[in-house]
C-alpha cells in the first residue's frame, strides 16, 4: 500500500453574508453594474425597462466597473451599497 | 538530512499501488488529463526542503474565489507535475508574480480567451536547473520547462479551482495551457536580455509571466535584412485576430536577431519600429468585428496601435541557431488589466540554486 496526498484546496469560508430580502421593489432605488464591456449597458437598460414596467422605482443608479477583467473597485461598491436597495449586475461583450 | 519535519496536513488516501496511485488522481480529477506522479509524504517534503518552507506556509492568495495556498499543496502539485525539488524556488517566484495585482490572476485563469501563464527564465538559474532556451524551445524534451509550466497549470486546477467548464471557462484554449515555460537564450543575445531590461542585475535568476495566447510564428527566411524582419515581425503583430491594446512579447530567433544586431538595429530601435508598424485603422478594425458600429469616413484615416507604446513589447531571444521562425505572443488581456510581471528567483534555505 502507498498513501498519496490530495493536490487540492476549497474556498475559505465566505465571511459575508446575505443582504436582508426585500418584498418588492416599489418605491425602491436599482443600482445597475456593467462590465463595462459592449452591451453590458444594453443588458442594463433592458432590466431597467422591465423593472420599471412591473415597479413604480424611486430612482436606478447605473454604474459601470472600471475593468472588465477585475472586481469593481471598493468605491464602486460602497456607493451602490450607500445609494441602492437591490443591484443587478450584468455581464456584456 | 532533516530532523522530525513539520507534519503534513492534506488529506491522505491509500491505494495499492503505484498504477491504482495514478489511476486514483484520474479518478478524482486531480490531474490535467496526462498521468501524473502521486505525490507521497517524503516526495512532498523533499520539495518542502528545497523551498526552505514550512507546509502550513500561504504561498499564494487568490482573492476573488477566496483560496490561501499553502507551501504542501504547492509541493504536491510539483511532485504531481514531475518536477524536481530544486525547482521549487523557480515555482514560487512565478507564483510570487502571478499572485501581483497587475497580473489579474482570477481573470486570467477563467476567461473565455482561454490564455496560459508564459514563463520565462532569465539568469543563471537556467544553466544550474536546465532550462532550454534552444532548439524546440516550445516543444518538448526538456524537463524543467515542461514540469514548471505543467505544476503552474496543475496548481491552477487543483489549488485554484480553475477546472474546464466550471471555473475555467475558456472558449478554445491553448495547448500551452499543458505547459509553457521556456528560457531567453541569452547567449545569443547581443543586447540586454529581458530581466535586465526590466530592471534586475543581469546575474540575477528570474521569472516573468504573462497570460498569453499561443506563440504565432513569423516565418521570414529571405529577406536577410533587419527591414524585412521588422517587417514581418509588424505584421504578425497587427493580425486582426489577436489585435488589441494589450502588451505583446516577441520571441526572436537567434538567426533574426544576427541580422538585426549586424544592420546595426538596438532593442529600443526594434520597439519603437514595430510599436510604429503594428497598426490598424478603425475602419478595418470594426469591418473585422473588433470594434462595434459602422465604418464612417473619418474610420479609413484613424489609426490605432497595438499595445500603449513601445515598452508594451517586450523582446526576448529564444529558439535553436538555425532557421528563421521567430514568435509574437499576444496578452490576453485587450488594454492593460493584465501584465507581465517579473520576479527575482531566491535561493532556499540554505541550498542552491
Amino acid at each position: 500500500m502507498i498513501r498519496i496526498l490530495d493536490p487540492t484546496v476549497a474556498p475559505a469560508p465566505a465571511e459575508s453574508s446575505l443582504a436582508k430580502r426585500i418584498d418588492g421593489l416599489d418605491g425602491k432605488v436599482v443600482g445597475l453594474l456593467s462590465n463595462s464591456k459592449v452591451n453590458g449597458d444594453v443588458l442594463l437598460s433592458l432590466v431597467r425597462d422591465e423593472l420599471a414596467a412591473r415597479y413604480r422605482l424611486r430612482e436606478v443608479v447605473l454604474m459601470t466597473k472600471s475593468s472588465a477583467s477585475r472586481v469593481a473597485d471598493d468605491t464602486t461598491l460602497e456607493a451602490l451599497a450607500a445609494r441602492c436597495d437591490v443591484v443587478v449586475t450584468a455581464i456584456g461583450d | 538530512m532533516r530532523s522530525s519535519p513539520a507534519k503534513l496536513t492534506a488529506d491522505a488516501l491509500s491505494v495499492p499501488g503505484w498504477a491504482e496511485a495514478v489511476e486514483t488522481y484520474f479518478d478524482r480529477g486531480w490531474s490535467d488529463g496526462l498521468p501524473v506522479v502521486p505525490a507521497t509524504e517524503d516526495s512532498v517534503h523533499a520539495c518542502l526542503d528545497a523551498a526552505g518552507l514550512d507546509p502550513g506556509a500561504i504561498v499564494l492568495t487568490e482573492p476573488v474565489r477566496r483560496r490561501a495556498v499553502t507551501a504542501e499543496k504547492i509541493a504536491i502539485n510539483a511532485v504531481l507535475a514531475g518536477c524536481r525539488p530544486e525547482y521549487m524556488p523557480v515555482l514560487l517566484a512565478a507564483l510570487e508574480a502571478m499572485a501581483d495585482p497587475a497580473f489579474t490572476l482570477h481573470g486570467a485563469i477563467t476567461s473565455t480567451g482561454g490564455s496560459a501563464t508564459l514563463v520565462i527564465v532569465n539568469g543563471p538559474v537556467r544553466e544550474a536547473l536546465g532550462f532550454n532556451s534552444g532548439t524546440n524551445v516550445f516543444g518538448p524534451g526538456w524537463r524543467a520547462n515542461a514540469t514548471v509550466g505543467r505544476a503552474l497549470r496543475l496548481i491552477t486546477l487543483n489549488a485554484l479551482g480553475a477546472q474546464p467548464g466550471t471555473l475555467d471557462r475558456s472558449t478554445q484554449g491553448h495547448p500551452g495551457k499543458y505547459t509553457y515555460c521556456i528560457a531567453e537564450n541569452e547567449e545569443a543575445n547581443p543586447w540586454e536580455p529581458l530581466h535586465v531590461t526590466r530592471g534586475f542585475a543581469r546575474e540575477a535568476s528570474t521569472v516573468t509571466v504573462f497570460a498569453a495566447e499561443g506563440p504565432h510564428n513569423i516565418l521570414s527566411h529571405y529577406g536577410e535584412t533587419a527591414d524585412a524582419i521588422v517587417v514581418a515581425v509588424a505584421d504578425a503583430m497587427a493580425g486582426l485576430g489577436s489585435f488589441s491594446r494589450g502588451e505583446s512579447v516577441v520571441v526572436l530567433a537567434p538567426e533574426h536577431v544576427a541580422m538585426l544586431a549586424r544592420d546595426g538595429w538596438t532593442k529600443p530601435r526594434i520597439r519603437e519600429a514595430l510599436y510604429a508598424r503594428a497598426r490598424r485603422t478603425r475602419a478595418d478594425l470594426k469591418r473585422g468585428g473588433k470594434l462595434a458600429g459602422a465604418v464612417i469616413p473619418d474610420d479609413e484615416t484613424h489609426w490605432i496601435h497595438r499595445g500603449t507604446g513601445p515598452d508594451d513589447i517586450h523582446i526576448v531571444v529564444a529558439g535553436g541557431g538555425a532557421g528563421g521562425h521567430s514568435a509574437f505572443i499576444p496578452s490576453w488581456s485587450r488594454e492593460r488589466n493584465s501584465l507581465a510581471v517579473t520576479r527575482e528567483i531566491r535561493p532556499a534555505r540554505g541550498g542552491p540554486p
